[in-house]
C-alpha cells in the first residue's frame, strides 16, 4: 500500500510551517525526510499517524494500519516491556479477545527476537539502555503488523554503533513486514543506508526530491550546504534551526 | 503599527483588560476542556468499555495511598474543633451536644471537604503529574498512534475510581473525626463522658446527612480526578509544563470541589 500525500498545508502560529507539500512513497518503499529542525519533518510524521491535522491538502494511505517509532521511544514508563509491546493487543477494540494470555507472550516473544532482544519481557523501561528502548519501540511498532512504520529521528541521541544496529533492523522490518517506511532524520548513514527516496524540507517547502546517491551529488546548494554540515548557503540558520 | 496603536499598547488599561481576556479565555478553555473529557468518560463508561484492572489499581491507589493523610487531616481538624468547643459547651451547660456538634459538622462539612483537600494535595497533584509526564513523553501519542483511546484507558479508571472510593475514605476519615473529637473532648472538658459524647453523637446523626454526604463525596472523587487528569492531559513544554499543569489542576480541583460543596449546602440545606 502505498502513501500519497498532496499540497499539504500545515500552520502553526501564523507560520507556514508546511507549505503545499506534495509526494508519494510506493509500497515497500523508504523515504527519508531530511532538513533542519523546526522544518516540519516530524509534523508530516504526526499527520500521517493521525496526532495532527492539516490544514490543507489530501493524505491517501488507504486503510492501513500506521504505526509510529517515536524519537525517545515513549515507551510506557508504568509498563514493562511485555506490557509496553502487547499494549495494543490488549486494550485495542479489533484485538480485544482475539488473542490468549500465552498467543499475545508468543506473539511478543517473536516481536523482541526480531529486534534481537530476547527474555526482557519484565524488564521496565528505566532498566533498559537508548538502544535496546529504541529497539523495543520497534517491537511495539511491528506487533499489530502495520501497512506503515513511520521512524522519527529514530537513531537520535544513539552512538554510531547502536544507530547501526536500529538502521539494520529498519531494514530487516522492510524485508520482514513488507511495510511502507518514512524514516526523518538527520543522519547521513541512516538516508544511505536505508532510504529508498530522499526528501529535503527548508522553510515549508521540499526543497530537493531524489535518490540517496542524487543527495551525495552536491549539485543543489540545499544538499550541498545539508551534506557538508555547512553554515554558508541558502539554508538560512536560525534559533528554531537548532 | 501606527503611533496610536503603539501608545494604546502601552497603556495600564489596554494591559489589564489584555490580561482579563488571556485569564478568561484559558479559563473557558480549561472548561471546555474539561467538559468535553467528562462527556467522552460517560460515552466510554455508558459503553462499558471499563479496564477493571486500571480501575482496580486506581481505585487502590486512591484510597490505601490517600489513607494516612486523610485520616491525620480529618483526626487533627475533629481534635482542634473538640478542643474549642467543648470548654464553652460545658460552660454554657451543653455538654450534652458537644458529640452532636462535632457529629454534624463531620458529616455535614468537615469530613467531606477535609477529606477532599487531602485528595486533591496526594492524588490529584499525582495524577495530574503523572499524565502531564506521558504528554511530553510522548506517552500519550504513542496510546493514540496505537489506537487506544486515552479517554478510555487513563481518564475513565481514574474517575471512576475516585467516584467509588471517595465516600469510603470519607466514611472511615469522618468516624475516626469524630471518635477523636470525643476523646479530646473528655480530655478538654470536665464533665464530659464518653458515654455522654456517644450518645450525643447518635443524636446528631440522621440518615438523610449521611446519604448527603456519600452523594457529594463520589461527586468530589470523580471531579478531583477528572480535573487534574485533564490538566495533565494538556500539559505541553517539558518539566516547566508538568509543573504548570500540576498546579493548575490543584487550584482548579480546590476552587471546583468548594463550589460543589455551595451547591450541595444550597440544593439540600436552604
Amino acid at each position: 500500500m502505498a502513501i500519497k500525500v498532496q499540497n499539504l498545508t500545515k500552520v502553526f502560529d501564523n507560520k507556514k510551517v508546511l507549505d503545499n507539500i506534495s509526494f508519494t512513497v510506493e509500497e515497500g518503499e523508504i523515504l527519508s525526510i531530511v532538513g533542519f529542525s523546526g522544518s516540519g519533518k516530524s509534523t508530516i510524521l504526526k499527520i500521517l499517524c493521525g496526532l495532527l491535522s492539516p490544514d490543507s491538502g489530501i493524505i491517501d494511505i488507504g486503510n492501513g494500519d500506521v504505526a509510529m517509532v517515536f524519537q525517545y521511544s515513549a515507551l510506557f514508563d508504568s509498563l514493562n516491556v511485555l506490557d509496553n509491546i502487547s499494549f495494543a493487543l490488549n486494550e485495542r477494540k479489533e484485538f480485544k479477545g482475539k488473542y490468549t494470555k500465552a498467543e499475545i507472550k508468543e506473539i511478543v516473544a517473536r516481536s523482541l527476537k526480531t529486534v534481537g532482544l530476547e527474555g526482557i519481557e519484565d524488564k521496565f523501561p528505566h532498566e533498559l539502555s537508548g538502544g535496546m528502548q529504541k529497539r523495543v519501540s520497534l517491537a511495539r511498532a511491528i506487533v499489530t503488523k502495520p501497512q506503515f512504520i513511520l521512524y522519527d529521528e529514530p537513531t537520535a541521541g544513539l552512538d554510531p554503533v547502536a544507530s547501526t544496529v536500529i538502521e539494520d533492523y529498519i531494514l530487516r522490518l522492510r524485508t520482514e513486514t513488507k511495510a511502507t517506511s518514512i524514516v526523518v532524520t538527520h543522519q547521513m548513514s541512516t538516508i544511505t543506508r536505508c532510504s529508498d527516496k530522499v526528501i529535503m524540507l527548508y522553510d515549508g517547502h521540499i526543497v530537493f526530491r531524489g535518490t540517496p546517491a542524487d543527495l551525495l551529488k552536491q549539485d543543489n546548494p540545499y544538499t550541498q550546504q545539508f551534506v557538508s554540515a555547512s553554515t554558508e548557503g541558502p539554508m538560512k540558520i536560525t534559533a528554531s534551526s537548532f | 503599527m501606527t503611533k496610536l496603536q503603539s501608545y494604546v499598547k502601552e497603556t495600564i488599561t489596554y494591559k489589564a483588560i489584555y490580561m482579563l481576556l488571556h485569564y478568561l479565555h484559558d479559563f473557558l478553555e480549561t472548561f471546555g476542556n474539561i467538559s468535553f473529557r467528562f462527556c467522552q468518560v460517560l460515552k466510554y463508561l455508558f459503553s462499558f468499555q471499563i479496564n477493571f484492572k486500571q480501575l482496580l489499581e486506581q481505585s487502590s491507589r486512591f484510597a490505601v495511598d490517600s489513607l494516612p493523610i486523610t485520616l491525620s487531616i480529618v483526626s487533627m481538624t475533629a481534635i482542634i474543633l473538640a478542643m474549642q468547643i467543648a470548654p464553652e459547651m460545658v460552660k454554657q451547660g451543653g455538654k450534652d451536644y458537644i458529640g452532636l456538634l462535632v457529629a454534624l459538622t463531620m458529616v455535614r462539612e468537615i469530613g467531606v471537604i477535609m477529606s477532599g483537600f487531602a485528595i486533591i494535595s496526594m492524588i490529584g497533584s499525582s495524577q495530574a503529574s503523572e499524565l502531564a509526564t506521558m504528554r511530553v513523553t510522548e506517552q500519550i501519542d504513542a496510546m493514540n498512534v496505537l489506537k487506544v483511546s486515552p479517554f478510555q484507558y487513563l481518564f475513565l479508571p481514574r474517575v471512576l475510581a475516585g467516584f467509588i472510593m471517595m465516600p469510603f475514605v470519607v466514611v472511615i476519615s469522618s468516624t475516626v473525626g469524630i471518635l477523636t473529637g470525643g476523646l479530646t473532648a473528655m480530655f478538654a472538658a470536665k464533665d464530659v463522658t464518653w458515654l455522654c459524647y456517644i450518645t450525643s453523637v447518635w443524636q446528631g446523626l440522621y440518615i438523610r446527612d449521611i446519604n448527603i454526604m456519600l452523594f457529594k463525596s463520589a461527586c468530589f472523587g470523580a471531579c478531583i480526578s477528572l480535573i487534574s487528569s485533564s490538566c495533565g492531559y494538556d500539559a505541553s513544554g517539558g518539566a516547566k509544563g508538568v509543573g504548570i499543569a500540576t498546579t493548575k489542576a490543584v487550584v482548579w480541583s480546590f476552587v471546583a470541589i468548594v463550589i460543589i460543596d455551595c451547591i450541595f449546602a444550597a440544593a439540600f440545606y436552604v
